[in-house]
């Protein structure tokens, strides 16, 4: 393991080039370049603060900065497990070519999905102080941390998504689907508290997204660290996934171009 | 001390008639109790191959089309795992085949020849020093600012040949790329193809240029249905190859006698 880890720092130029032409093309073909990726967070933000902001009867000082963490962490979890499914099967042409670690393929999707991320987040923090002043800001740290845990825990999702994707031809469109779902039952658009009052909280409990999100999100908006459970439950689920991504990358590393 | 090796190397394909099974249906039928999968064909590509090359070898391998010579050169770049036995390498290995796959469309000529040389290991020095070099081989020059999906197909095989042999290779291998290009820039391909044949360590060339294969390679094998059938000096070999490739004659040597060698033979030699 040690022997393929300093294989993928031997390629880094490889993979970091990969990523700069991926960041490219996607900035080069619009007008507004970078700034369009964060249009498009402020105004869903907009548009979801006065309509459920309403709704819920919710402070806008606490709700837009809440959505914008929210749809910025969502974002990149979408991109991991969505455009990672494709990773590998995108990258056939390399794969029957030169024998590089498989693993650098996911990494070039999840850092791609890193830098918008930090962009997003950046625009959150900047909202948060807008609305609501400097006073949490010790606590933004905690959330770097929290960042550091989700990368991992991307990776690993994007590995795992890939290779079940080359092994079955409709993986990608059931995650689609799946992830569809999954963006009701994590809290980005409401508030846990309101769901734990009508007695229905375990729908996030039970929803494996839900944690990190937590962990970024609390010390910015609260500027508390997050509950023990959510911390266990974020680290548990990271290295979990990390255990399974190794596993497969261990056992079917080799065999995966024979399938493509 | 360069060195590769293949001991008793075989390669088993599994391919599905009907595609991949969705995981969908595969659950559904499951849980009705049915177990009834289409069974996937094997295909055994390369059987029990035996293969040692040292410093100074220069290999060519012979065969007609379908014969296992392509996977056998992946099989070596270590692409493709051995499914049984096993592969030994040693020294840095740069292969030349599908040159014209894997580039990012998007990106400009000069872009594709930075991250192309780095996947074949470079460095950012390396790549500073080779830059020129490999953009005036090309003979693109301002075509190289351009997104590379506005090229020909002529442009971008000029491109793919001209980063893929500014390498040095200790372990070269090669499918069949000899010509490329206009006639002018084929002349020039290939000499700079001789030379880096002459920079390698080890060579290995698939080719059904017989006598391309004659003039650079010092061995040789010839590949039938996934065996090496022959192997030996290069000039003895293709000739008894190009003997049994002769039409109406009956394919004298395979072991095991079937009406496709025959068939094959004939349309090889048509």
């Amino acid at each position: 393991m040690k022997a393929y880890t300093l294989e993928i720092w031997r390629l880094r130029y490889f993979w970091l080039s990969l990523v700069k032409i991926d960041l490219n093309t996607r900035y080069r073909r619009s007008a507004l370049g970078l700034g369009w990726s964060l249009l498009q967070n402020i105004l869903m933000t907009i548009v979801l603060s006065v309509v459920f902001g309403t709704l819920f009867q919710l402070d806008i000082a606490f709700y837009a900065p809440f959505i914008l963490i929210g749809l910025a962490y969502w974002g990149f979890l979408s991109s991991c497990v969505l455009m990672g499914a494709t990773s590998l099967y995108n990258a056939e042409p390399y794969m029957k070519q030169h024998k590089v670690p498989v693993a650098i393929y996911p990494l070039r999707t999840v850092l791609g999905a890193s830098f918008h991320f930090s962009i997003a987040l950046v625009v959150a923090f900047v909202a948060t102080l807008f609305f609501q002043g400097p006073e949490h800001l010790l606590a933004w740290p905690v959330t770097l941390m929290g960042f550091l845990l989700l990368f991992l825990f991307g990776w690993s999702l994007a590995v795992l998504t890939a290779f079940s994707n080359v092994y079955f031809p409709d993986v990608s469109h059931l995650l689609e689907v799946g992830m569809q779902i999954a963006f009701y039952a994590t809290p980005i658009i409401y508030p846990l508290s309101m769901l734990e009052a009508r007695g229905v909280g375990f729908l996030v409990t039970i929803n494996p997204f839900s944690y990190h999100l937590e962990l970024i999100r609390k010390p910015v908006l609260e500027g508390t660290l997050p509950d023990v459970t959510i911390i266990l439950g974020a680290v548990g689920l990271t290295v979990l996934s990390a255990i399974f991504a190794i596993i497969t990358l261990w056992k079917r590393e080799d065999q995966i171009v024979l399938e493509l | 001390m360069t060195s590769l090796s293949l001991q008793k190397a075989n390669l088993t394909f599994t391919v599905r008639k009907q595609g991949r099974l969705p995981l969908k249906e595969m659950v559904v039928s499951y849980l009705q109790g049915k177990h009834k999968y289409p069974k996937p064909i094997q295909v055994h590509a390369l059987k029990g191959i035996d293969l040692e090359l040292k410093e100074g070898d220069r290999l060519g391998i012979l065969g007609h089309n379908g014969s296992g010579k392509s996977v056998l050169l992946r099989m070596l770049a270590g692409i493709y795992p051995p499914t049984a036995g096993k592969r030994e390498a040693q020294g840095r290995i740069v292969s030349l085949f599908d040159i014209g796959l894997g580039f990012e469309m998007e990106a400009t000529g000069w872009e594709n020849i930075t991250y192309r040389s780095y996947v074949m290991g470079m460095t950012p020095a390396d790549v500073a020093e080779k830059r020129e070099e490999i953009a005036e081989f090309t003979e693109l020059k301002d075509a190289l600012d351009l997104p590379i999906r506005c090229y020909s197909p002529g442009m971008l095989i000029r491109l793919a040949f001209a980063i893929s042999t500014a390498v040095e290779p200790e372990i070269l291998l090669v499918d069949e790329i000899l010509s490329v290009g206009d006639i002018g820039f084929q002349k020039k391909a290939h000499e700079r193809m001789l030379e880096m044949m002459d920079r390698a360590k080890i060579m290995v060339m698939v080719s059904h240029d017989l006598g391309a294969i004659q003039d650079v390679c010092n061995r040789a094998i010839w590949m039938n249905r996934g065996n090496i059938h022959a192997q030996g000096d290069c000039k003895t070999l293709i000739e008894q190859y190009s003997e049994a490739m002769k039409p109406a004659e009956p394919a004298p040597a395979p072991s095991e006698p079937e009406a496709t060698s025959t068939e094959d033979s004939t349309a090889a030699a048509a």
